[in-house]
Parts: C-alpha cells; structure tokens; sequence
C-alpha cells in the first residue's frame, strides 16, 4: 500500500499545482507567501505519502495539507511574532508591482473576494472556484453546512452591494 | 445580508432538499422582493467562478515545479528479484543492442526501458478529470513547453507539438534516473489523457516501435540523445499515427 501511496501522491502533484497555488493565494493574500505554502505543501506531501489511502483523491488530501500548514504554522507563526499579515489591498489582482492584465469584471469581482474575511474567502474558493458541494466544503473546512451556507450569502451579498 | 440570504444562495447553488426548496419556491412566487433578492444574489455570484479561474492562469507553475522535489518517478521494478539480476539483465539487453538484436523482444528492460515502464505505470494513474481542467492560453502553452523544450534539449512550441483531435493542457518536468523528463499532456474530446515524454537520456537512436501494455498503447523512438514516447489509452495505430507526426516535428 504504501508503494501505491507514494506513487498516487507524487503523479498528484504536478496537476494540482495551480490549484493549490490559487488557494494558498486567497487564504495568505500576498504572493510570496502563496508559493512557499505550496512548496511546503509538497514536501509535507511526499513526506507523509504513506500516509495517504490509494484510490482516494489527491488533491483533497493536498488541499488538507496546505490549510494545516497554513493555520498551524505559517498564520499562526506570523500571529505570534505579532506581525501578522500587511492588509494590501488588492492582493489578489496584483503582484506587488504591476496590475495583473485580466478582464474587468474578473479584476473587481477578485477584488471584492479580497475584501471578504478568511473563512469567507476560503469557502468561495471551495465551493465556486473548486465546484465542491456544500457537504464537502463542510467536510474540509470541520465547519456544519449551516456555516458554510452562511458564509457563502454572505460574500454574495458583499458582492451584491457592490452592483 | 437578510435572514433569507443563506437559503436564496443555496437555492442558486442547487444544495437545498426537495422540501425546502418547495417551500421557498413557494415563498418566492408570492413575494416580489425576496424575488428582487434572489436575482440580486444569483447576479452576484454569476462571475465568482471564472474569475477565480484568473487566479489560476496567473499561477507561477515554472517556478512551482522547479521548486517540487527531485526523485525518481518510482523505485525500479525488480522483476528479477534483485539488484544484481536487474543489472545483469541491462548488461544483456547492451549486448542484443551490440549485436543489432532486439532486445525488447526477449522481455528484457535495460535502464533505458525503464522510463517507459515508469511513465507507463504513472499514465495508468490519470483519469479523464486529471488534465481535463486545464485549458490554458496560447502564451502559457508557448512559456510551458519553452521551459520542458529548454530542460530536454528540444524545440517545442504548441504549432510543432499540436496533434489532430488532441487538446493540449500542460507541459511539465519531471525526472528519471538523473536525467530531464519532460511530459506533455494532451486531452481527447472525452478528457483522456494522452502523454508526449521526452526523455533526455543520452539514449542511442532507435526507429519507431509499437507496443501493448495492459490497456495502453506506446510509440517510442530515440534519436539526437533523447527517448521518445507517446502513450495513452487508444489503439495501437493510433499512438503509432501520432509517434509519427510527432517524429517528424521535434
């Protein structure tokens, strides 16, 4: 099993690159921090390959690893050291230097996610950038459907105020 | 946001029981403004899903995967039993070489068949969901086989590695043996995947060769230092007719 663990993970992380750098992104804000998540990501990955159940999906079990680095080591790290994360605007549809080119309706609709609070930002992602269902958006984030649906009206009604 | 919001963007979402959904269907057929709502929250959630795509045509996948960690794609099989059959094994499979015979005839993998039987093991693992996703730009695709064309020593840019009724998703590195792999990953119109892979492995040239493993179907050749594979679930003839193209191309 654990032969076919490590094999499943490593063909897993290549096509789940993107992904996992797009919600390291929205959970961080800020670039930089987006790649070294995904970096740890993998290695944490790899190192835990034994870990993972064949025939189950990689990407889910990444996406586990990235949030539980995230909330344990890296938020909480910064938390702590009493820095936590600059507010930039605009994090999303910038890369520190210059406006990234995208159409307008993407750049102001990113914009607004940008403005929403973390658990809000990161069930959008699940649910609409990922295409997940309300259960396994629950399942993912330890959170009841209840949540999930609350934080989901609530983006859209952000979203709602800005038309 | 109302007390009604929650089960409206449910509603939009399609994530609401039979029941309720009748019930605020009901609700909604007789109230003008949670009907004025409704539309407002479904209008406001329309775009969420392509931009948020944005964010994933801005990944910096040269850079992610460079940083992925080096190692080889699996362990040797050792179909032998053991470390020194298996070189044994490469050390005949050298000499069929030298002696103008094909080795592959006999059943006997050298390290340089090797790759082929890992990438082989490895496309078994991807399904119809694993590159289907991936539609990327003609200038992503041209940055993402520029970075593999420029790690296995060869030209590749999306007009020389397009193939007829193949969609091209991505182009990415990986490694075998200490030696450059680059792969590129195709789809058909059903999402299946099919794989170019060029195995920069100083490989002597060989001609182009068919063959059968469990469902898939390969075309390989070497020439200029460099293994090439085409591999997919398709028939024979077809990985052949692709091999071909591809051959005469890169």
């Amino acid at each position: 099993m654990s032969e076919a663990s490590r094999r499943e993970v490593r063909a897993g992380l290549e096509p789940a690159l993107a992904r996992l750098w797009r919600y390291a992104l929205v959970l961080s804000r800020a670039r930089d921090v987006a790649d070294d998540l995904v970096q740890a990501t993998c290695l944490r990955a790899i190192e835990r390959a034994d870990q993972f159940v064949p025939g189950t999906r990689v990407d889910r079990w990444l996406f586990a690893i990235l949030r539980s680095i995230w909330l344990n080591e890296i938020r909480s790290r910064r938390i702590r050291e009493g820095g936590g994360f600059v507010d930039a605007a605009d994090a999303l549809t910038t890369d520190g230097a210059r406006e990234i080119e995208m159409n307008i309706t993407a750049s102001a609709v990113l914009r607004a996610i940008d403005r929403l609070p973390e658990a809000q930002r990161e069930a959008v992602l699940m649910v609409y950038g990922e295409g997940w269902s309300y259960a396994e958006a629950a399942a993912a984030l330890g959170a009841p459907i209840g949540t999930i649906m609350s934080r989901l009206a609530a983006a859209r009604a952000g979203l709602a105020k800005l038309k | 946001m109302s007390d009604d919001d929650a089960e409206l963007v449910a509603l939009i979402d399609n994530e609401l029981d039979e029941s309720r959904r009748t019930a605020l269907m009901a609700r909604l057929a007789a109230n003008e403004r949670l009907r004025q709502r409704y539309d407002a929250l479904r209008e406001a959630g329309a775009p969420l899903a392509a931009s948020l795509d944005e964010l994933l045509r801005q990944a910096p996948l040269a850079r992610l995967r460079a940083a992925l960690p080096a190692g080889e794609l699996v362990r040797p099989p050792r179909r032998f039993g053991g470390v020194a059959v298996r070189e044994l094994a490469a050390g005949i499979v050298i000499g069929l070489f030298a002696a103008g015979l094909a080795a592959w005839a006999f059943g006997l993998f050298g390290e340089k068949e090797d790759w082929r039987t890992a990438v082989a093991e490895y496309a078994d693992l991807y399904s119809n969901d694993t590159f289907a996703p991936l539609k990327p730009d003609h200038a992503l695709a041209a940055a993402e086989l520029s970075f593999v064309g420029a790690k296995v020593g060869a030209d590749l840019t999306p007009e020389n590695v397009a193939l007829p009724g193949l969609r091209f998703t991505t182009a990415f590195m990986l490694s075998h043996a200490g030696h450059p792999l680059g792969v590129i990953a195709y789809v058909d119109p059903s999402g299946a995947p099919v794989l170019f892979c060029i195995h920069a492995n100083h490989a002597p040239d060989a001609p182009l060769r068919s063959q059968r493993r469990g469902d898939l179907s390969l075309a390989s050749w070497s020439r200029g230092g460099r293994g090439h594979l085409v591999i997919g679930h398709m028939p024979e003839e077809r990985a052949m007719a692709l091999a071909q193209m591809l051959e005469k191309r890169v």
